[in-house]
């Protein structure tokens, strides 16, 4: 027999189940040294198939996958210019990445990330050219720049509201570019530290084979960068942040069950800024010198522009969006000042427009179809709808929508049958052979709910005397009585009741 | 100390003072932290460059060379960069306050927008004119006063009095008009001015004007001393920001007070033989931090508590 075949309706997304052996025995691989799964497969049960499915609910590392393998296959084959622009990329979405750790998970709105990574970058470049450390000391002597220069950063973070500490650090930035275009040698060229030793040889620089090593070493650091992001956001110090998140109550929650936040949050700093200093010693080790431009606030507005548009808070924003404006900015780069004109626009379109960058636009799209969905179903409940419709889709069992619009078409159609002359009837005769019409609208009453239904009451035993009660539908829950009245004649009642329930069906 | 330092003091002041107050009312009534500042000081700089390069032949041609010529040529100048500003601020309007003044997050949202449309002007300055800096005609003249013994140059003491006056102007209209009571109630409490019947929308766009036209403002009187240039707003902007938050963002007194320190600092710092003008950025941003640091709401926090 073959399977019956159903099509793709309703509001599931579309996406790819596997169906499992049933029988056999489940084993999924762990990330070696921890006790997390490599993918988050989630096992199913298809309510109409009635088999076992595997979903895959987290398909993020897919696409991670994806788009660094693309990134690392393509590369080789590209020309030169592109090459350094790939590898720029990986600089920027690397600085990105940190930084998204500053804002999206500490909630420290710093401006002083490009002041921390050019502040180590200069440290660590001054102590290769003017005490001879050889290169690879300098990616120690970077972070431990960056540790002190984040330290001391953090510190007035607690005490100053969000957006006062963000221009303070602005300030701070254009302390450090004042500062090292004043220092006296290296007024000579223009504030900048150049012939840095590096991890390239130096007859490789700028020849193809110094690129492509170039880029390996981008490369590398974007995945380190990924990996704080992850060790940290996804990890103890991360989930703890995440309580105290969103609002002022958060952050009194999370004290009052004994989560010292502030520490936290000022922990994540500085472990970023340590990783800021990997990619600041890196950056002088990339160019082979160090400049003032990268205090520049032109510089800093356009990491930040990546964010904005990739999405604030997320680390797969910071990458997309230096992707995006990194292809704007250096690989159109015959535009002139147009493209920055361009990063701008999208920036402002992108903060107009969308909730949460480039990233989030799908979430956004998703939501903003099911309010239209939602609100062409409320368009349709005047046709029988019957179900609002937030509860429709609540709703499991859509057999009861169906059961309510088939309901609500039949009071439809009895609440013409009742006229004066249909209620005569019935008080003239209430038990008996009726009319077509009577007989359909007592058929109707009688196969009413539980719940509310009319009783007659007989007050006392073997007396005739009635009153009209209402059964409570509960089990236990004794009927209430609907009102005073007494009836002394049980057609009267019959009759009574069915009044009521004829006003109830036209008030319905 | 000499009074040729108090006038140099002054005159930082006077500058510092009119961009501080903009972004300090903006802040505080309408919530955005206008990073297009700069923006709108460099465009108001370049449309008085503009309409003056169009107007001196007119006006020379109805009015001779004259005092007449140079007062119509004046109010040309200062007419023009406040109607740019004006006009800068309509744009934010439309695009930094309606479309997001409802959503949440609209205070970093804002930010955002402000700082693209700061980098869209500044770009599209540089793209259109290029980085060449443009000297306006001076309408205060060449020359000096002599006053006990100091030579103020006119265009000092014009930009003091010029400033002076838009404050004081800018100040009663706050305090006496109907429309600066509505801006004031946003100010102290914007649910409460809410619930008063004082609308976001209404009267967030006279407070953008009005705050483009300071800043457009001092556009014209620092054309006076120094060149207009597409990069121009950048050191202004920075310098209204830092003093409006040393003021206490939202202070109008605080910001005032903000510049008058710094403007003071920033001459005294330049006047000191071994530190000179080149540590005049670094003492101001280590005296600006240092204060926010012990009191992280600024001036404006110590004189409400005074108040107290």
């Amino acid at each position: 027999m073959s399977e019956k075949r159903f099509h793709k309706v309703g509001r599931r997304p579309y996406e790819l189940r596997l169906t499992p052996d049933g029988s056999a025995e489940r084993a999924r691989g762990r990330l070696p040294g921890t006790k997390r799964h490599w993918l988050q497969w989630r096992d199913v049960h298809n309510p109409k198939t009635l088999r076992r499915e595997r979903v895959l609910v987290d398909k993020k590392p897919l696409w991670w996958v994806i788009g660094l393998s693309f990134l690392v296959i393509i590369t080789p084959f590209l020309p030169n210019s592109l090459i350094s622009v790939v590898s720029i990329f990986c600089v920027y979405a690397s600085i990105n990445v940190l930084w998204t750790l500053i804002i999206g998970t500490a909630g420290i709105f710093s401006l002083a990330t490009l002041a921390v990574v050019g502040a180590s970058g200069y440290i660590a470049a001054a102590a290769n050219v003017y005490l001879g450390v050889p290169w690879p000391f300098m990616l120690l002597i970077g972070p431990l720049a960056g540790l002190v220069f984040g330290a001391v950063l953090a510190a007035p973070s607690t005490r100053l509201d969000g957006l006062y500490y963000a221009l303070l650090t602005m300030g701070v930035a254009e302390i450090c570019r004042v500062f090292v275009m004043q220092l006296r040698p290296l007024t000579a060229s223009g504030g900048a530290i150049t012939n840095v030793d590096s991890f390239i040889p130096e007859d490789w620089f700028l020849q193809r084979p110094g690129l492509l090593l170039g880029f390996a070493g981008a490369f590398l650091l974007l995945l380190g960068a990924l990996l704080v992001w992850r060790l940290v956001n996804s990890e103890r110090l991360g989930m703890l942040l995440r309580v105290a998140k969103t609002s002022r109550e958060d952050e009194a929650f999370a004290e009052a069950i004994g989560i010292d936040f502030r520490r936290a949050r000022l922990l994540v700093f500085v472990i970023s800024s340590a990783a800021l200093g990997v990619v600041g010693a890196f950056y002088a080790m990339y160019f082979r010198s160090i400049s003032p431009q990268i205090f520049s606030l032109d510089q800093l507005l356009l990491l930040f522009a990546m964010m904005v548009i990739g999405g604030l808070g997320r680390a797969e924003g910071a990458v997309i969006g230096a992707a995006v404006v990194t292809i704007i900015d250096k690989g159109l780069i015959t535009l002139g000042p147009p493209r920055i004109i361009l990063v701008a626009l999208i920036m402002i379109g992108v903060t107009i427009f969308a909730r949460e960058g480039l990233t989030g636009a799908r979430d956004q799209f998703r939501d903003f179809r099911k309010r239209k969905a939602g609100e062409r179903r409320a368009g349709r409940t005047d046709k029988g709808g019957e179900a609002m419709p937030e509860e429709a889709t609540d709703v499991h069992d859509k057999q009861e929508l169906y059961y309510r619009r088939f309901n609500k078409r039949l009071r439809d159609r009895l609440k013409e049958l009742i006229t004066p002359e249909l209620i005569e009837e019935h008080k003239r005769d209430p038990l008996g052979h009726h009319s077509d019409a009577l007989s359909r609208v007592l058929n109707y009453f009688r196969r009413g709910e539980m719940a509310d239904k009319y009783v007659i009451h007989r007050m006392i035993p073997a007396e005739e005397k009635f009153r009209i009660m209402a059964v409570s539908g509960q089990r236990g829950m004794p009927p209430r009585v609907v009102d005073d009245r007494e009836y002394t004649d049980i057609k009267d009642a019959y009759h009574a009741v069915f009044l009521l329930r004829v006003n109830d069906l036209l008030e319905s | 100390m000499d009074l040729g330092l108090i006038i140099y003091a002054l005159n930082l002041s006077a500058i510092y003072a009119l961009m501080a107050i903009g972004i300090s009312i903006l802040w505080s009534s309408v919530g955005i932290i206008n990073m297009a500042h700069g923006a709108t000081f460099a465009v108001s700089g370049y449309a008085a460059w503009l309409i003056t390069g169009v107007m001196k032949p007119v006006i020379a041609e109805m009015l001779g060379n004259g005092g007449l010529a140079t007062f119509a040529m004046a109010g040309t100048l200062v007419g023009s960069a406040l109607v740019a500003g004006a006009l800068c601020g309509v744009v934010i309007y439309l695009l930094a306050f309606l479309p997001i003044h409802d959503k949440p997050n609209f205070q970093v949202r804002a930010l955002i927008v402000t700082l693209g449309l700061n980098i869209a002007a500044v770009q599209g300055l540089l793209w259109t004119f290029g980085p060449r800096n443009q000297g306006l005609p001076k309408i205060f003249g060449f020359g000096r006063w002599e006053v006990w013994g100091t030579k103020i140059r006119y265009d000092q003491a014009g930009t003091i009095i010029g400033a002076a006056i838009i404050m004081t102007l800018t100040l009663a209209w706050l305090r006496y008009s109907r429309r600066g009571l509505e801006v004031r109630a946003m100010m102290q409490n914007a649910e409460g001015a809410a619930y008063s019947g004082i609308s976001r929308q209404v009267t967030a766009l006279p407070v953008l004007m009005l705050t483009g036209a300071l800043a457009g403002m001092a556009a014209a009187l620092l054309s006076q001393t120094i060149f207009v240039s597409p990069t121009a707003g950048v050191i202004p902007l920075v310098k209204g920001l830092t003093i409006a938050l040393l003021g206490g963002l939202g202070s109008v007194p605080g910001a005032m007070i903000g510049a008058l320190l710094v403007g003071f600092l920033e001459a005294i710092v330049g006047a000191i033989p071994f530190l000179g003008q080149r540590y005049v950025m670094f003492a101001t941003f280590l005296f600006i931090i240092a204060v926010l640091i012990i009191r992280p709401r600024g001036i404006g926090g110590l004189l409400d508590d005074t108040r107290e």
